[in-house]
């Protein structure tokens, strides 16, 4: 209940569409009055063989339809409009939100499951507001009206008419407990099916190569076999309710009514017509809005599992966000320091371990060592997708944390290890560096990160589409094309994190004099296991497990015969070898 | 329509149900029939003649009639809904099944959210359909059937004149069912559009991040929802106009019947009993012309769902096994491309004449540069795609000739992005080979250098990846589909570029480890960094589609070509510092 306040908090907001509604809703309800009062006052004169004008009561008739017609018209065009337009803001703010929150979210939701908050629980509510949530006002109306109306006609025919009612609302209390359960159930089962759904299909690859589809199959079988039966034993649950509710309305209260009813005609206390009018006020006004408003308590409940979901995204607050008094951060020289960083994803298990390093601006820094050693991790934090544990971080002496976000991110630019593009032209791609990039600038950048070539091969050059209805890539040309990406920001410090690992030698020397031309007077931190990438660098810091172990140039690290010395021998002794025999030889 | 009795023929499997609902609508509609008649009973014979036994008997005959009633009706639904789960149940089986027969070139062409939309939103609103609309449309329908007797039956007069006005309504009906199932469609597109971007930006949200770009993606996804807006505004629109159209329709009639009928009770041709219960059944008359405004929206959308969901079933797999296909039991891991010509678009060759023949048990390398068609041309083994020309063949026979599955199930393939799931670390390296014993998990991980990682996760191989759990680095991604493909004991591995983001001293670990279990067995591997490939028994050179050369790499470097290229581009600081360490 306390989700449901929320909600019509959040519906508040639409205030004028709502008022419309309600004075729409009370002129629908005033029109559906006359009807049984229109029949009354036509049986009494039918069953008395009273003369009376039938074109009056035609025109009575045609005219309050056509108007409930329009009004309904006007009436549900409102709601339905609510109903989008409330989707539609609802959406935006999910989704603005989650894009507020920060890398560790998304790495500890499945895709699946975020999309289906914004789709699936949104349009749960949706159904909500344009279903029941409407009808309830206009249903309160009714009830109020109809139930003076039948008092003021036979009290004691409408006492009659309501003794069921206790019946309805037990009936109702019976049920709903099971009812809201299950939908919690079904909601979980379906996330869990979409979640995986998501992760094989875009997975295709790796199921196919296993041979794997047919257990793929049988697993989503299973998952929606016990959605089936949640979903039937909902039904059931539905449906149970709701019939015993016809029952007691339309079927106990109607009998009533004509057995104490019809008595009440025959001592001469109530008309036939009032009879006629009264059944039919309790079956279409009375016992059809509470039949509504039950039904409006199922859907709360249905959606009630759809709400806290929404309201747990929207409450969940980004990791990483800027400080009350953040400054954005003024053009930078890129002079890099992290001080003592200490850093873990989980607590207790430190990532980086003490990190210290100094880096002045326009260096080119290399980082290397081991898999799992915490490079990634190095660059994630600079970047500010995680904040530090300990320690700080800062770039041209500004703590990285009392920085805008915005002006951080807009001046480091990072080609990440593993390729991201998405779905749309050659051209949109790079260009979602900068978007307010020229075309010229577009080809530069390509050419730049010597992909051009490629590119203008293709029939349409770069307007082809990748992904759906275009090409697909090769690894190296994703990295290409997202270097160039990177290039066309125009990042003030440039972070390739294994960026050339799919490219052949040549093709990254190439690059890289490009870059070198670029990146003049710029920071960069380049993060490669070949080790032809970075012998060139103005420092190579050697990390492990954590921390770094030697750092310098590629001349003192060879001297210093470590780590880097053991890796580079390792790497290049093919050509050792083959040089100490040629000069054996020579 | 087609595709509607396309519908109906998933029902055939639960036939007796089927009979059972129909047979429960006909008696939920019967049992609609009695009351109007009890109503002009009371006002006809029991009021007038003061016959207080008779509202006995009234009263119990409606409690019976909505007992009756009560129990049919929620058997009905249950057997309905039943059968709506059922049939979405059956139809994303198939789906998924279909899609999962698909080739690789289908997900290729396809966002991953679109997929996902047909396998689930299209098939919800083909149940919504079948549950909802679909059997209120019946009922109406036998409704009427039984109906429009029962009220010629009772007065031809008064029926005649209340039929007159229901082709004006059809009219109607027919002028605006083609704009509403355009507009179905367009929204049915537009959700998927939805979808797609939605799936494509979660899942890319650190580029999103990385380049500061959280607003312009908000921006852009708003429109899109805002086409869903508008489309959904127009739809409701004509919806509702033609609910007007239907409203006043069932006023005119209601009113005429009403004129008429007086002048008929005035006449004393008709009781005014008679009258009331007339009009209540024409209440079952008009009342499905304005349903119908409901079901046709659900139609509409079930229509433009069917539509999709049957053109996925109706795409033929591109890569399906031969009706004469073999299987392969221990495949020896003989490889030859015989003049291969291959293109993802037809017109576009990317591998051209191929032709290599690798002996079993033998490590053959492929180098070249970026987009020359190294990944391409191992594709083709596994058989993600079919060649243009020429053949592949393993074990001499044409992998086209081979059962798909029993190629797979022999080939280890560590693709160049490693793909993990959302499940422990020991299921994941357990993906390709649920049999494997606890040692042969372990030893796997041991082989990718792997263990000792693994150990220090304070839950060790039950520690979840992704969701609710750790995320690994690119270099463990790339050990754990390591250790996923040595697990399933392949007859020939493939590792393409599967090592690039290890450093030098974990990748020789991991060689070491690799040559001793794939002893014997045939290795491809795909590798820029040239020191990981030096011991190959065959060195394949690849430049843009052609093989350039082969050889070892002595032989290689002792002429010049792409390989010695690459070889001096890549060692050439190793040489220098060599020549001057020698020199000086
Ligand atoms: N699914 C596909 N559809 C269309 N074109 C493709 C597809 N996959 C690859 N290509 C194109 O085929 C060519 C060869 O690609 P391939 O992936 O075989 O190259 P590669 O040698 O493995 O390159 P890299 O070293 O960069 O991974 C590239 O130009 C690429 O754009
Ligand atoms: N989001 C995360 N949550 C939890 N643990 C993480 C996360 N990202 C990385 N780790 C862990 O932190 C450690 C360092 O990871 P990082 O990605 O920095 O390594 P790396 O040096 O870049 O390795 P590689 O060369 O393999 O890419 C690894 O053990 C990894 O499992
Ligand atoms: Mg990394």
């Amino acid at each position: 209940m306390r989700n449901f306040f929320r909600l019509l908090h959040e519906v508040r907001r639409y205030w004028k569409v709502l008022l419309l509604i309600g004075v729409l809703t009370l002129m629908a309800a005033a029109l559906g009055l006359p009807g049984p009062l229109i029949v009354k006052y036509l049986v009494d004169h039918l069953v008395n063989r009273q003369p009376f004008s039938i074109f009056a009561v035609f025109c009575a008739l045609v005219g309050v339809a056509i108007a409930s017609g329009l009004v309904g018209f006007a009436l549900t065009m409102s709601v339905t409009y609510l109903g989008q337009r409330f989707k539609l803001d609802m959406r935006r703010k999910l989704y603005g939100h989650m894009q507020t929150l920060s890398l560790g979210y998304f790495e500890k939701n499945q895709t699946g499951k975020l999309m289906s908050n914004i789709t699936n629980d949104v349009a749960t509510l949706d159904q909500l507001i344009g279903g029941g949530f409407v009808t309830l006002v206009s249903d309160l109306v009714t009830l109020t009206a109809v139930l003076i109306i039948i008092f003021t006609m036979n009290w004691q025919l409408a006492l009659v008419g309501m003794s069921v009612f206790p019946f309805y609302i037990a009936n109702y209390l019976l049920h709903i407990g099971k009812i809201k359960s299950t939908a919690d159930d079904i909601r979980e089962e379906r996330d869990v099916m979409l979640g995986d759904l998501q992760e094989k299909l875009a997975g295709a690859l790796v199921v196919k190569s296993y041979a794997k589809e047919r257990s793929e199959v049988l697993q989503f079988v299973g998952q929606n076999r016990s959605l089936l039966n949640l979903n039937v034993r909902q039904g059931v649950l539905g449906t149970r309710l709701w019939t015993i509710a016809e029952f007691i309305g339309s079927g106990l209260g109607v009998a009533l009514i004509l057995w104490f009813g019809g008595r009440q005609v025959m001592q001469g206390n109530l008309s036939p017509g009032a009879l006629v009018a009264f059944v039919s006020f309790i079956t279409g006004y009375l016992y059809g809005p509470i039949l509504r408003l039950i039904q409006l308590n199922d859907q709360i409940a249905r959606t009630n599992a759809a709400l806290r979901r929404i309201f747990a995204t929207l409450d969940t607050e980004p990791n990483i966000k800027d400080r009350p008094d953040a400054i954005p951060l003024p053009p930078i020289q890129g002079a890099v320091r992290y001080e003592n960083v200490w850093f873990e994803y989980e607590p207790g298990q430190p990532v980086l371990k003490g990190i210290n390093l100094d880096i002045k601006p326009g260096m080119m820094v290399a980082l290397v060592g081991q898999s799992g050693s915490g490079k990634t991790t190095m660059i994630n934090l600079l970047q500010r997708h995680y904040d530090v544990t300990e320690g700080r971080i800062t770039v041209d002496g500004y703590d990285l944390r009392d920085v805008t976000l915005l002006s951080l991110r807009k001046q480091v630019g990072v080609v990440i290890q593993e390729t991201i593009l998405f779905n749309t032209t050659i051209r949109e791609n790079i260009r979602y560096g900068r978007l307010e990039a020229t075309d010229e600038e577009v080809e530069e950048a390509a050419r730049a990160a010597n992909i051009a070539h490629v590119i203008e091969g293709l029939p349409r050059g770069y307007d082809t589409r990748i992904g759906e209805e275009g090409i697909k890539l090769s690894g190296g040309e994703k990295q290409r094309l997202a270097i160039a990406r990177a290039i066309l920001s125009d990042p003030r410090i440039l972070i390739l994190d294994e960026a050339t690992s799919a490219l052949d030698s040549e093709t990254e020397t190439l690059i890289q004099e490009a870059l070198e031309h670029l990146m003049q007077g710029r920071t960069s931190f380049v993060i490669a296991h070949r080790l032809s990438t970075i012998v060139k660098a103005d420092l190579i810091v050697v990390m492990e497990k954590g921390v770094i172990r030697e750092m310098g140039s590629h001349q003192e690290l060879l001297q210093q015969g470590g780590v880097y010395a053991g890796l580079y021998n390792q790497q290049f002794k093919v050509a050792l070898d083959a040089i100490q025999t040629e000069g054996a030889a020579a | 329509m087609n595709n509607f009795s396309r519908l109906l023929s998933y029902l055939k499997p639960y036939r007796a149900r089927v009979v059972m609902a129909v047979g429960l609508m006909v008696l939920v509609t019967l049992t609609a029939l009695p009351m109007p008649r009890i109503t002009q009973y009371v006002i006809d014979v029991a009021l007038p003649k003061k016959q207080y036994h008779a509202l006995n008997y009234v009263f119990l005959m409606v409690v019976l009639l909505y007992l009756v009633r009560g129990t049919i009706s929620f058997l009905l639904n249950y057997t309905i809904s039943w059968l709506g789960q059922r049939i979405v149940f059956d139809l994303r089986f198939q789906s998924y099944r279909h899609i999962n027969r698909l080739s690789l070139a289908y997900y290729d062409k396809r966002q991953t959210g679109k997929i996902m939309a047909r396998v689930i939103d299209d098939i919800n609103v083909i149940q919504y359909m079948i549950t909802g609309g679909f059997v209120t449309l019946i009922t109406d329908i036998l409704t009427l059937v039984v109906v429009i007797p029962v009220i010629f039956w009772m007065d031809w007069r008064l029926a005649f004149i209340s039929i007159t006005v229901v082709p004006i309504y059809v009219a109607c009906y027919k002028l605006f069912l083609k704009r509403i199932r355009r507009l179905s469609e367009q929204l049915r597109e537009k959700w998927d559009a939805l979808l797609g971007a939605l799936q494509e930006k979660i899942a890319g949200i650190t580029v999103v991040k990385a380049f500061a770009r959280e607003e312009h993606e908000t921006e852009r996804f708003m429109l899109t929802v805002q086409d869903n807006f508008s489309l959904g505004m127009q739809q409701a629109k004509l919806n509702r106009t033609l609910g007007v159209v239907a409203t006043v329709i069932r006023a005119v009639g209601t009113g005429l019947i009403f004129w008429m009928g007086t002048k008929l009770v005035l006449g004393e041709q008709l009781q005014p009993g008679e009258l009331i219960a007339f009009v209540g059944y024409i209440g079952y008359l008009y009342d499905p012309s304005v349903r119908l405004v409901d079901f046709n929206i659900q139609a509409q959308w079930a229509g433009a769902a069917m539509d999709r969901v049957f053109e996925t079933l109706d795409t033929r797999p591109e890569i399906t096994d031969a009706p004469n296909a073999i299987t392969i039991r221990d495949m020896k891991g003989a490889v030859e491309f015989r003049n291969v010509t291959f293109g993802y678009e037809p017109d576009n060759p990317v591998l051209r004449n191929i032709n290599l023949k690798v002996e079993p048990g033998k490590v053959v390398a492929i180098v070249g540069p970026s987009g020359a068609g190294k990944t391409s041309l191992v594709n083709l083994i596994a058989r993600f795609y079919d060649v243009t020309e020429g053949a592949v063949l393993i074990d001499g026979v044409d992998v086209r000739q081979i059962r798909l599955e029993s190629i797979r199930r022999q080939i280890g393939y560590v693709s160049q992005e490693s793909l993990l799931f959302s499940v422990s670390i020991r299921e994941n390296i357990a993906y390709g080979n649920k049999e494997a014993t606890e040692e042969q998990i372990i030893q796997a991980a041991k082989d990718a250098d792997l263990h000792d990682f693994i150990m220090s996760l304070p839950d060790g191989y039950d520690t979840k990846i992704g969701e609710d759990g750790i995320k690994m680095s690119v270099g463990q991604k790339q050990r754990l589909a390591i250790a996923r493909a040595t697990l399933t004991n392949p007859r020939i591995l493939i590792l393409d570029d599967a090592t690039s983001a290890l450093d030098s001293k974990t990748e020789a670990n991991v060689q070491q480890a690799l040559e001793r279990v794939m002893k014997g067995r045939t290795n491809f591997v795909i590798a820029h960094r040239l020191s990981t490939i030096v011991n190959a028994d065959q060195i394949v050179v690849m430049d843009r589609g052609e093989i350039v050369d082969i050889g070892t790499h002595a032989e290689l470097v002792a002429r010049p070509g792409v390989y010695k290229n690459l070889y001096d581009e890549q060692f050439k600081s190793a040489q220098e510092e060599a020549l001057s360490a020698l020199l000086g």
